[in-house]
């Protein structure tokens, strides 16, 4: 197996599931049945980059593999120099890892929806929608170049938005396919601000060109306050690929979608491109960007943690956990546990899907009802979509035996090292609450969904389990979600293979002086790294996150379980009444409820600023009295009112003025044109005589 | 001598296939009447083997028909003819296809044979053009090429208005010829030789110029012009295109455009320059200013071209001036006498080929159906043309230059050169002129889509093999447009010509 072989592979894997996105949107009015062509090339593409992953790790486990060709060659820039944009792939451990993941998820999503989306107007355009999805998706995990990425990262949001919108004749889809798609641009330009800081400093896009560059000691304006600026930059997109505080706002809204959609782009691929995107410039994070970045993360896992739980709808409850578990991701990240980081994204998207198809089961069961107050008693009815929902809550509840406790521990004991090396302890502490909240909401899920008395009888007698094609997926990624795929200790991934083997330990190439202290190469790091005691930045940190194991596993175990209990205490026993503390936390459980106003505040800051002037006179708009409101409207409107007159009269004065000129000058040539080919002939004669005087000096 | 001949047989393998390819066509004609669905066939596969005669060329650099041992000779072979051969192989295959599918030319198959004659001696003619390096050959190969087209451009002998374009096509061609020939054999009178290579040296060293000079180089230039439909020697361009048949236009068009730029670039370069500067530019001998006179034509060439398409009512005239305004752009290119002017005039061939055929094919088929080429009953057939009423849109945005399609990065090739050389006013002159182009081939699209009509129409077929043909030109619009590394790589090995 060559590195070419690989390279082909992936480009082949890349461009699969744009040709079923092409073949389906074109034959899918003749051809009723084309949407199985779409799933047998997703499952193409899912064997392939099996073959992918399995040839990196045997043969290349070291090695980046990079191929790239020239795309646009600007040749020699004024002022720039010689530019040159290259598109190519990159294979590392964390492309290949994630690509598989990508594939899995999506294929068992194109699965599950043969049967979810039977009988849709518009069958075989939603599948031609997954591939272009997948496609997107695709590009972002394996592209070399962060320019490359930026397009993929707008395809995602495109196809997300069709997506979203899929249901578009219903207002609430569609308005959420435009909040999603907008929420996002405003992350997007942030990204593309921080990636053309980056051209203009190195005339290049390639990241490991960037890295390089960065390693010599070459900064944006030859400062760490730049880098810094760099890297926050273009978290910003990360912030709104992976709805991130205080972008999260989409995320709920876009379960308008249909459910698969949400198991594929709201839990396993387009929300953590995001993470991705964060993964893959970690090693060029300044410990202030990092700091920001921690504590983006901590904000997000919290907030959507307590809005999570008080929510009825089903979807809405995992929307918000998805957010809160990004958060940890992003979090992690930020805190230095790099490697959890990721782990956790992976770990997430198995079992984060599972819950999602798994609420698309009893959606699809209970006729299209998503309120969990109408639910109740279903783990008669529909066992296996219980078992796995059930296996997937005790995932991201963090149990031991589930690959949830693995990731959440090590992000957990990661945040729990940073306090004790850096003293800010602020994370561990959000973290092991977070966690309490994250067991609690979930099993109150679980509860009111599938036991207790059934509390809509007649959608319960009409519930059934669903079919093999839709319980199928949920068994794989329930099966997925157990430990021994990860490591062979079902306490530590520290002996795992995904953990030692798969998945390297980044190289920081930001100065030595902007890191902070622990991440600073120091001897140990040099001279002990070995295989059977690796050393990820220093020695001091490697220290801390081995002390940190302990007290992580005990505290976050705690947690769930005391999580978990509250939950059976208050909606299975029943000892302790949800209502009554409910009553007596009015205002703290309206806040939740209501999560945290944060539609009504951005409707009444940023949406209203945009329409009025912009965001931040309209934020002036609340905060100074009305007088002043009405005074800058009738500014505005005279405003308005003069330029308008000066667009009608003066611009489209200028414009139509042009568009005559330029009819009346193809009027004169027109005439030229006689028909007449002896006038033809002397005109043309008469020109040379007219050319040769013009011409005759030299 | 027997040595020197059989070098030069070698070296021109590509025109003996395509003159055996002739006799062939002919010859079948006469023997087989009733199997004359054939000759397409047979055409392509003997254009086939041409083809791989000529990517033989690649990378070559010699003469054939050199006077003696060592001196320069009749017919460069050259990495740049060998471009240009292609461009022609390429565009003469899809207009063998294009003829197929015509109902025009299938209608009168009783004179296949001598269509598709006819087309090899026009092929024949441009091969020579793209190589030679001398008057004499020029302007024999210039009249085989011009001879066949006439006729070609009267093919529908029962059409008037064919028959009119291709007479007008005559009159007009020998008055230019005619004023070639001039030029040429005051050349002749100057310098005492024919050979472009051989004026070149007695220029280099004497201190020639003056009246004679400019007058001898402009009438030349009046003839290439008129091949290349430049102005002002463009004037017969709206009225041949418009009569003659699709396939003929859609080829003169293109084909015999590439050959006449292959020509100009060529007569230009070797005869008037002296050196290649280090920037890649090439140093002009002191005698005709040939960069001020083609920077005029082009300006004119492409401001009358886009400015009197405004107003054009027949799609088939408009693509005439789109195809002069074409003509404008590259004819600045060429104006700049730099290694980038040509590379961006070799990329431009590429792109032009895919989407002026395709332009040309669709308002075929589309003329097959509903037997009018005018704007006007484009109004609102935007459903019923389906399939062919997208493609046509493509090519259109693509001639205007829209990215992502090819087009553009044709014009950004252009655009590229002109400002490395910095000629910025130029630049932006044309600029404006692109901007001027979108008004009429977005007006194709508006009248298919944007405008409602009452009467509900039909909705128009297309035949597989059609459809294949339309892909074969849309992907590589597309393709190109997005990845198009391997065309400027093939133009920068392809800019050699033979002399410095």
């Amino acid at each position: 197996m060559s590195e070419n072989f690989l390279i082909q592979l992936s480009v082949i894997v890349l461009f699969l599931p744009l040709l079923g996105f092409i073949v389906t949107l074109m034959l899918g009015k003749k051809i009723p049945k084309i949407f199985f062509f779409e799933v047998f090339v997703l499952f193409t593409g899912l064997v392939l980059s099996a073959i992918l992953l399995f040839g990196k790790l045997t043969y290349f486990s070291d090695s980046r593999i990079v191929s790239e060709f020239k795309w646009i060659d600007m040749g020699n820039v004024p002022v720039f120099g010689s530019i040159n944009i290259y598109l190519g792939m990159l294979i590392d451990d964390i492309s290949a890892l994630m690509i598989v993941v990508v594939y899995i998820i999506s294929f068992l999503v194109h699965f599950f929806s043969i049967d979810y989306m039977k009988g849709d107007i518009r069958y075989n355009r939603y599948f031609a929608y997954l591939g272009l999805f997948t496609f997107s998706m695709s590009g972002i995990v394996l592209t070399h170049n962060i320019l490359m990425m930026y397009i993929f990262w707008e395809l995602v949001g495109i196809s997300s938005y069709l997506l979203i919108g899929f249901w578009y004749e219903k207002k609430s889809a569609s308005d959420a396919g435009k909040k999603a798609f907008i929420v996002n641009r405003i992350g997007d330009l942030g990204m593309l601000a921080g990636l053309l800081l980056l051209f203009i400093t190195y005339n290049t896009f390639s990241f490991e060109q960037i890295f390089g560059e960065i390693a010599k000691g070459n900064l944006p304006f030859n400062s760490e306050f730049w880098l810094t600026v760099t890297g926050v930059l273009i978290f910003c997109g990360a912030i709104g690929k992976s709805a991130q505080f205080p972008l999260h706002v989409w995320l709920p809204d876009a379960m308008e979608g249909p459910t698969p959609v949400s198991a594929l782009i709201h839990a396993a691929t387009m929300v953590a491109a995001g993470v991705y995107l964060v993964v893959r410039v970690f090693g060029i994070l300044t410990a202030d960007a990092m700091l920001v970045i921690a504590i983006i993360g901590m904000l997000s896992a919290f907030i959507p943690a307590t809005i999570a739980l008080t929510q009825n709808d089903i979807k809405r409850v995992l929307a918000y956990s998805t957010v809160s578990q990004l958060g940890y991701m992003i979090m992690a990240l930020g805190v230095g546990a790099y490697k959890f980081a990721f782990f956790h994204l992976v770990t997430h998207a198995f079992f984060k899907a599972c819950l999602f198809l798994g609420s698309g089961s009893v959606i699809h069961a209970m006729h299209h009802e998503q309120d969990i107050r109408n639910m109740g008693g279903l783990r008669k009815k529909m066992p296996i979509t219980y078992a796995t929902f059930l296996f997937s809550s005790i995932a991201i509840s963090g149990i031991p035996l589930t690959s949830g406790f693995l990731s959440k521990d090590g992000i957990l004991s990661g945040a729990y090292a940073f306090g004790s090396l850096t003293g800010h302890w602020l994370f561990p502490f959000i973290g092991f609450l977070v966690a309490m909240m994250t067991a609690f909401y979930m099993f109150r899920l679980v509860i009111l969904t599938f036991h207790g008395e059934p509390r809509n009888k007649d959608k319960y007698d009409h519930a059934h389990e669903s079919k093999f094609s839709m319980a199928m997926p949920l068994v794989v990624l329930s099966v997925l979600s157990l430990f021994f795929w990860y490591t062979p200790n079902p306490l530590s991934p520290d002996a795992g293979w995904f953990y030692s083997k798969w998945i390297k330990d980044p190289v920081i190439y930001t100065p030595e002086s902007a890191r902070w202290d622990f991440m600073k190469t120091d001897e140990a790091a040099l001279t002990h790294s070995s295989a059977e005691h690796p050393v990820m930045y220093s020695e001091t940190y490697t220290e801390a996150l081995h002390h940190s194991h302990g007290p992580a596993v005990i505290l976050s175990l705690l947690v769930a379980i005391s999580g978990i209990l509250l939950a059976f205490t208050m909606y299975q026993w029943k000892k302790i009444s949800a209502d009554k503390i409910a009553e007596k936390f009015k205002p703290l459980y309206n806040f939740s409820y209501n999560k945290w106003y944060f539609d009504e505040l951005y409707d009444k800051t940023f949406v209203a600023g945009t329409l009025a002037l912009s965001s931040l006179v309209a934020w002036f708009d609340r905060v100074i009295i009305d007088g002043i409101v009405d005074g800058s409207a009738t500014v505005t409107k005279a405003v308005s009112t003069f330029t308008g007159k000066f667009d009608n009269v003066v611009v489209d004065g200028l414009v139509n003025f042009m568009a005559y000129l330029s009819a009346f000058i193809g009027l004169i040539f027109r005439r030229f044109q006689t028909g007449k080919v002896q006038t033809y002939i002397i005109m043309g004669i008469f020109s040379i005589v007219i050319l040769l005087f013009l011409f005759k000096s030299f | 001598m027997p040595e020197n001949l059989t070098t030069s047989l070698q070296l021109i393998k590509p025109e003996i296939a395509l003159s055996i390819l002739l006799v062939v066509i002919v010859l079948f004609d006469l023997l087989f009447d009733k199997r004359k669905n054939l000759l397409p066939f047979i055409s392509i596969v003997g254009l086939l083997i041409t083809a791989y005669f000529v990517a033989e060329q690649f990378n070559m650099n010699n003469f054939a028909f050199r006077y003696d041992e060592t001196s320069v000779g009749l017919l460069a072979v050259d990495s740049f003819s060998a471009f240009f051969k292609m461009i022609v192989i390429l565009s003469t295959i899809f207009v063998i296809l294009f003829s197929v599918a015509s109902t025009e030319i299938v209608n009168s198959s009783d004179r296949h044979g001598e269509y598709y004659t006819l087309i090899m001696a026009m092929v024949l003619g441009m091969f020579l053009i793209s190589g030679a390096s001398d008057l004499i050959l020029i302007y024999v190969s210039i009249e085989l090429l011009s001879l066949s087209s006439y006729i070609l451009a009267g093919f529908l002998k029962s059409v008037e208005r064919s028959s009119e374009a291709s007479l007008k096509y005559v009159i007009y061609g020998s008055a230019a010829s005619g004023i070639m020939l001039f030029g040429i054999s005051i050349l002749y009178g100057l310098l005492g030789t024919t050979n472009l290579y051989e004026m070149n040296a007695l220029l280099q060293n004497a201190n020639v110029g003056g009246f004679t000079f400019i007058f001898a180089g402009i009438m030349v230039l009046g003839g290439i012009g008129f091949k290349v439909s430049i102005a002002p020697f463009h004037f017969w361009t709206p009225d041949v295109y418009e009569g003659a048949p699709i396939a003929i236009t859609a080829y003169l068009s293109v084909a015999s455009k590439a050959a006449g730029f292959a020509l100009l670039i060529r007569f230009i370069k070797v005869t008037f320059f002296q050196s290649l500067a280090s920037d890649g530019s090439w140093i002009m001998l002191g005698i005709i200013d040939w960069q001020r006179i083609l920077i005029a034509l082009a300006i004119l060439t492409m401001t009358l071209g886009n400015f009197a398409a405004l107003w054009q009512d027949n799609i088939k005239r408009m693509l005439a001036y789109s195809s002069i305004a074409h003509a404008g752009y590259l004819l600045l290119a060429v104006a700049i006498f730099s290694n980038d002017g040509v590379i961006a005039v070799l990329v431009y061939f590429a792109i032009y080929l895919f989407m002026n055929l395709g332009a040309f094919f669709v308002v075929m088929l589309i003329a097959n159906k509903i037997g009018s080429e005018e704007m006007d009953d484009y109004k609102g057939m935007g459903s019923a043309t389906g399939f062919l009423g997208v493609a046509l849109s493509i090519f259109l945005l693509s001639l205007a230059g829209l990215p992502p399609t090819a087009g553009f990065i044709g014009k950004l090739y252009i655009f590229i050169a002109l400002i490395n050389a910095d000629m910025i006013v130029v630049a932006f002159i044309t600029l404006l002129n692109t901007v001027v182009a979108y008004y009429y081939y977005v007006r194709v699209l508006k009248n298919l889509y944007l405008v409602r009509t009452e009467t509900s129409r039909e909705k128009i077929q297309v035949s597989f093999g059609n459809v294949i043909i339309i892909l074969l030109l849309l992907i590589p619009v597309f393709v190109f447009g997005v990845y198009f590394t391997p065309i400027v790589n093939l133009a920068k090995n392809s800019a050699t010509i033979l002399g410095f």
